[in-house]
């Protein structure tokens, strides 16, 4: 055995398998953010009525989807809905039939729970005045969301937006269990096939790094982008900005997972 | 819906206790490893010392980039070839467990988050703790004991109760290198009795109860660990945060 336990000619040679991997990996987080941010919407709306009817059942969604294990909630779907007749025959079978459906609909729904909470976390902290001022000024309830409360909900939550969506994609991970061929099950593919225990998953966590890096960087340019009216003020800052943007910038970005 | 007999129930239920017990022993250990390694790192790697600055970086930086399960997989096919390398003949004779491996995978990738909490809470620890205690010739022993870390858990315990509430949600993932702990039992139980929801849903309550259960107790050790910062009496802020 060589000094390093890398072999980079089986790390050459897997590369395109590895790539493709990461191509999935890519799919099934994309996929379940949009629809996860999507059915946040509602269910945060139904949550924060008054109305109990409404706020008690997304409020038990919320518990149930942040609460379980991803894993089970894959099990749920992937063994569950199989089980249910009803959906074998209808439309919905499309969905659940496929290991890629099951998981999709798995980390939607969890996606959805945790993006409930920032949300409301984030709609919660815009203050009241601005909200009275725009409704003494006649401005409708959809423009006041749209043009008031969004703007500046997106500025409260963007961290815990961006804590969530590099958590969420490690958790990807575990979709390999339903066959899915993602980054984790290449790797674990070629380890089965090599027995080298360091080469195939030290490359896919490499790859995996750059991916939540490369997020991290795309939520850090967009937070300078949403604050660039306050850098203005502060111009001595501005110089050094260009700077900041080593590895400690970006460790010091994972200051709270949820 | 339900064609079990009682005999069978109770059967599945005493192989659930047992993983469910595995998987508590399992989060258990885990978190107290990582706690202990977390602070560790946290208070050296508040050195002033440029190279362990450096490997601060570069650790926690990979281990907040990196799925926990490659970590598992990683430790649990790799463990004996890197004992080997370390320990030499005598480390080769030592064979990885899946309980081993889970431990050393969630100690290495959450000490990197709690160690990363500890020093946000050392750092906004008034400057005049560390001078107070230097003033009064205390030793450093005693100063991070008794003086500086009672203080900065308390700040740090609301992001300490975020990474428990976290990780016990990625135990389950040990079950992926062969554990027999909770959702493995529920995954053999749901299989041969064909009452997937049955099982997989009643496992997912008990993540979620353990977990209520915890962070009441969590508002609890907060409130005691207030309690000489808070003016107003213990009723009355308890009673405005319900």
């Amino acid at each position: 055995m060589s000094g390093l336990p890398i072999d980079f000619d089986l790390a050459w040679r897997s590369l395109p398998e590895l790539l493709a991997g990461l191509q999935v990996t890519v799919l099934i987080t994309v996929l379940p953010l949009l629809f996860g941010l999507a059915l946040a919407f509602p269910i945060c709306f139904a949550r924060m009525s008054a109305r109990r009817w409404l706020s008690l059942p997304a409020e038990l969604f919320v518990v149930f989807f942040r609460g379980a294990p991803l894993l089970i909630l894959l099990y749920v779907v992937y063994y569950g809905f199989g089980q249910i007749a009803l959906l074998r025959e209808g439309p919905l079978w499309l969905l659940f039939g496929s290991p890629f459906g099951c998981a999709i609909v798995a980390l939607t729904f969890n996606h959805a729970a945790y993006m409930t909470e920032v949300l409301r976390g984030s709609l919660l902290a815009v203050p009241g005045g601005i909200v009275e001022a725009s409704e003494a000024l006649g401005i409708s309830r959809r423009h006041i969301f749209i043009w008031v409360k969004m703007p500046l909900a997106i500025r409260y939550g963007l961290k815990a937006y961006q804590n969530e969506v590099v958590s969420f994609v490690k958790g990807t991970a575990i979709v390999s269990v339903v066959t899915i061929t993602d980054l984790t099950a290449v790797a674990n593919g070629i380890f089965e096939q090599t027995y080298d225990p360091f080469t195939p998953i030290l490359c896919a966590a490499a790859l995996y790094w750059a991916f939540i890096n490369l997020l991290r960087i795309g939520f850090e340019l967009w937070g300078r982008w949403l604050g660039r009216h306050q850098r203005e003020e502060a111009s001595p800052l501005t110089a050094e900005a260009p700077r900041r943007f080593g590895l400690r910038r970006l460790s010091s970005l994972a200051k709270a997972m949820l | 819906m339900t064609n079990l007999s009682p005999a069978d129930i109770a059967g599945y239920l005493r192989q659930l206790g047992e993983g469910a017990l595995v998987t508590l022993e399992l989060f258990l250990t885990s978190f107290a490893a990582a706690f202990v390694l977390g602070v560790l790192i946290g208070v050296i790697t508040l050195s002033k010392n440029r190279f362990v600055r450096a490997a601060w970086r570069v650790y926690a930086s990979i281990f907040m980039g990196v799925p926990s399960l490659l970590v598992i997989f990683l430790v649990y096919y790799g463990g004996s070839a890197m004992l080997s390398a370390v320990f030499g003949e005598f480390g080769a004779a030592i064979d990885i467990s899946p309980f081993g491996a889970g431990v050393a995978a969630f100690a290495a990738v959450y000490a990197a988050y709690i160690a990363e909490l500890v020093r946000g809470a050392i750092d906004n620890l008034p400057k005049g703790q560390f001078e107070g205690a230097r003033a009064l010739a205390i030793p450093p022993a005693v100063m991070w004991g008794k003086v500086i870390l009672p203080q900065a858990m308390r700040l740090a315990l609301p992001g300490l109760v975020n990474v428990w509430s976290f990780m016990l949600k990625e135990t389950p993932l040990v079950s992926l290198a062969g554990l027999q702990d909770l959702v493995a039992s529920a995954k053999i139980a749901a299989g041969a009795t064909k009452e997937p929801f049955l099982f997989f849903i009643a496992t997912a309550l008990v993540f979620i109860a353990f977990s209520a259960l915890t962070l009441k107790l969590a508002t609890v050790l907060e409130i005691r660990l207030d309690r000489g910062i808070r003016r107003t009496p213990a009723r009355a802020s308890a009673g405005a945060e319900a």
